[in-house]
């Protein structure tokens, strides 16, 4: 199961992606766990995630969010801006998608150092 | 274009930084958003007990009652709104440093309701409740950063009973804030001894006079209300979120103008103020979200013929009745578009003029100071807005025409750049294909 955060102002336009991602997610039979919150809400929420998304307009809070998300390793980035104009359901869940799998392969790297 | 576009983006998205990730900012806006709940049930109220014809249908005697009856709803909660803000802000001040959060609520409470007049007239022992709403707004603020920060000074610098091994956790914890608490309200009991011998008498009266009646009559007119709305495009076109920076500044002033509305619709007197925080959510974004685009799905569903635009409409329509238009905005597109400049920024400021006179000529009543939630879709807002008035819903429809005309030529040349190169893709398309078949049968 992997888990997909994504946040904004309130959780409203992002919203609109979960629904586009997760159809996108049944169609390739991955299993995700996909859901929006506001801004102020997602610091909180990381805790439960895998990767951490936000959307265009929000953009100046990835700083802030990368801080958080470095402590938990969770990965985070900005919603391309044309992807998220489009609602483009596959093109975000490959990016969130590639996000897991490379943190995950940073990760097994460093493990095997050890 | 490009290299203007690029210099803009790197001034604005520091200011942008700066101003959302402030941490008073943001306590702020957080704080307001722990009141909003209260607010809105507050109006919910306001707005049943001003059902239209209700007047003519009841006896008088019965329409009284029925008010009467209604009424604590939205005094209990809308019209004492700051102290909602307050521990709100409070809370959340604390919150982010990772400390007990509620004590930073009651802490900042108690701090303005010490520097609260507790007498009204002849009366001990009472707070005047109008201090709690918009009279109280900005020294609650202030009160609840400053409680706040020295509440939690005071818990850094470990000023606590150390309680022996063996205690409970919850027992030592709740002697932990003890010390800083202590500290905290002393310093706000001493703020108050000090202003009761100036001529201001009291804190509160300080603030108002010299800071807050300033500020609102400077935010309550047409400049500074064109600027704020200028703003929010201005960032929105470089695709940042305009409202949630803008409005961290904005609200407190467009909160405590709202309430005065309020207080003056319910005793049944002559409205304040046009610019109000509905003002700007309902008559200004609440079309379909920041710049008004319902007006343009509606020219898109109307003028346009490229796939592209038809497509959008489809896709922002169902989002932009309840005023999410994220995807018109980056779908469009509206960010970094220079073609949609004009009339980004020209269409929400015509508007804003269009109203304003509308509403303070009389044509159009002044906003009620309920707070419709920002999701509700246009026309249905305007008639909630303006205190169950039709007109409130006619002014809505004159601002979806306005943003209609202004961006009609703009969005014309945009669907036939469109049009054009979807053409040229199928023509393109169709010779490729025809060559390939032809070379495949050779």
């Amino acid at each position: 199961m992997k888990r997909i955060l994504l946040a904004c102002s309130s959780g409203m336009s992002t919203s609109l992606l979960v629904t586009k991602m997760k159809e996108e997610a049944e169609k390739r039979g991955e299993e995700v766990e996909v859901w929006a919150v506001a801004q102020d809400k997602a610091e909180q929420q990381m805790a439960h995630a895998d990767v951490l998304l936000v959307g265009p307009q929000m953009r100046f809070m990835k700083k802030k969010f990368t801080v958080k998300g470095d402590q938990l390793g969770v990965p985070v980035d900005v919603i391309d801006a044309v992807d998220y104009g489009r609602v483009d359901g596959t093109s975000v869940l490959e990016k969130a998608l590639t996000l897991i799998n490379e943190q995950q392969r940073a990760l097994q790297e460093q493990g095997g150092e050890k | 274009m490009n290299k203007i576009m690029n210099v803009l983006e790197e001034v604005l998205l520091p200011i942008a930084d700066k101003l959302n990730n402030n941490r008073y900012l943001t306590a702020l806006r957080n704080g307001f958003m722990v009141a909003l709940p209260l607010i809105i049930f507050g109006s919910i109220f306001v707005v049943i007990a001003n059902f239209p014809f209700l007047d003519q249908v009841l006896s008088e005697e019965a329409y009284t009652a029925y008010k009467a009856a209604l009424d604590p709803a939205s005094a209990a909660t809308l019209s004492i709104m700051g102290l909602f803000v307050i521990i709100g802000i409070g809370y959340k001040m604390v919150e982010q440093r990772g400390g007990e959060a509620i004590y930073g609520g009651v802490v900042a409470l108690a701090s303005f309701l010490i520097l609260t007049p507790q007498v009204l007239e002849e009366t001990t022992g009472v707070i005047p409740t109008n201090v709690l709403g918009a009279e109280g707004m900005f020294l609650g603020i202030f009160t609840a950063f400053i409680a706040a920060e020295l509440y939690h000074f005071f818990v850094r610098r470990n000023l606590t009973i150390k309680m022996p091994e063996g205690v409970p956790s919850a027992v030592s914890r709740s002697f932990s804030a003890l010390i800083p608490i202590t500290f905290t309200l002393t310093i706000f009991l001493v703020i108050r001894v000090l202003f009761s011998l100036t001529a201001y008498e009291t804190v509160q009266n300080f603030i108002y006079t010299l800071i807050q009646e300033p500020l609102t009559a400077l935010g309550s007119g047409l400049p500074a209300t064109l600027i704020a709305v200028l703003l929010i495009q201005v960032f929105w076109f470089f695709g940042l979120h305009g409202q949630i920076i803008i409005n961290s500044v904005f609200d407190p002033i467009w909160y405590s103008l709202n309430d005065q509305n309020l207080a003056a619709f319910q005793a049944g007197e002559e409205l304040p103020n046009v610019v109000t925080k509905q003002f700007i959510d309902t008559f200004i974004v609440g079309i379909g979200g920041s710049g008004m685009t319902l007006a343009v799905i509606i020219a898109i569903f109307v003028v346009t013929k490229s796939r592209q635009l038809k497509e959008l409409g489809k896709l922002g329509g169902p989002a932009g009745i309840f005023n999410v238009n994220e995807p018109v905005i980056f779908g469009l597109p509206v960010i970094m578009n220079p073609l949609i400049l004009i009339p980004w920024l020209v269409a929400p400021v015509v508007v804003a003029i269009v109203t304003y006179f509308a509403m303070s000529s009389g044509f159009v009543p002044k906003p009620a100071g309920v707070i419709v939630p920002w999701t509700t879709p246009a026309l249905l807002s305007g008639y909630l807005a303006t205190g169950n008035n039709i007109m409130g819903a006619v002014m809505q429809l004159i601002n979806i025409a306005i943003v209609f005309v202004i961006w009609l030529p703009f969005l014309k040349v945009l669907d036939n750049q469109y049009y054009r190169e979807e053409v040229s893709v199928d023509t393109n398309d169709k010779n490729s294909a025809a060559t390939s078949t032809s070379t495949t049968t050779a």
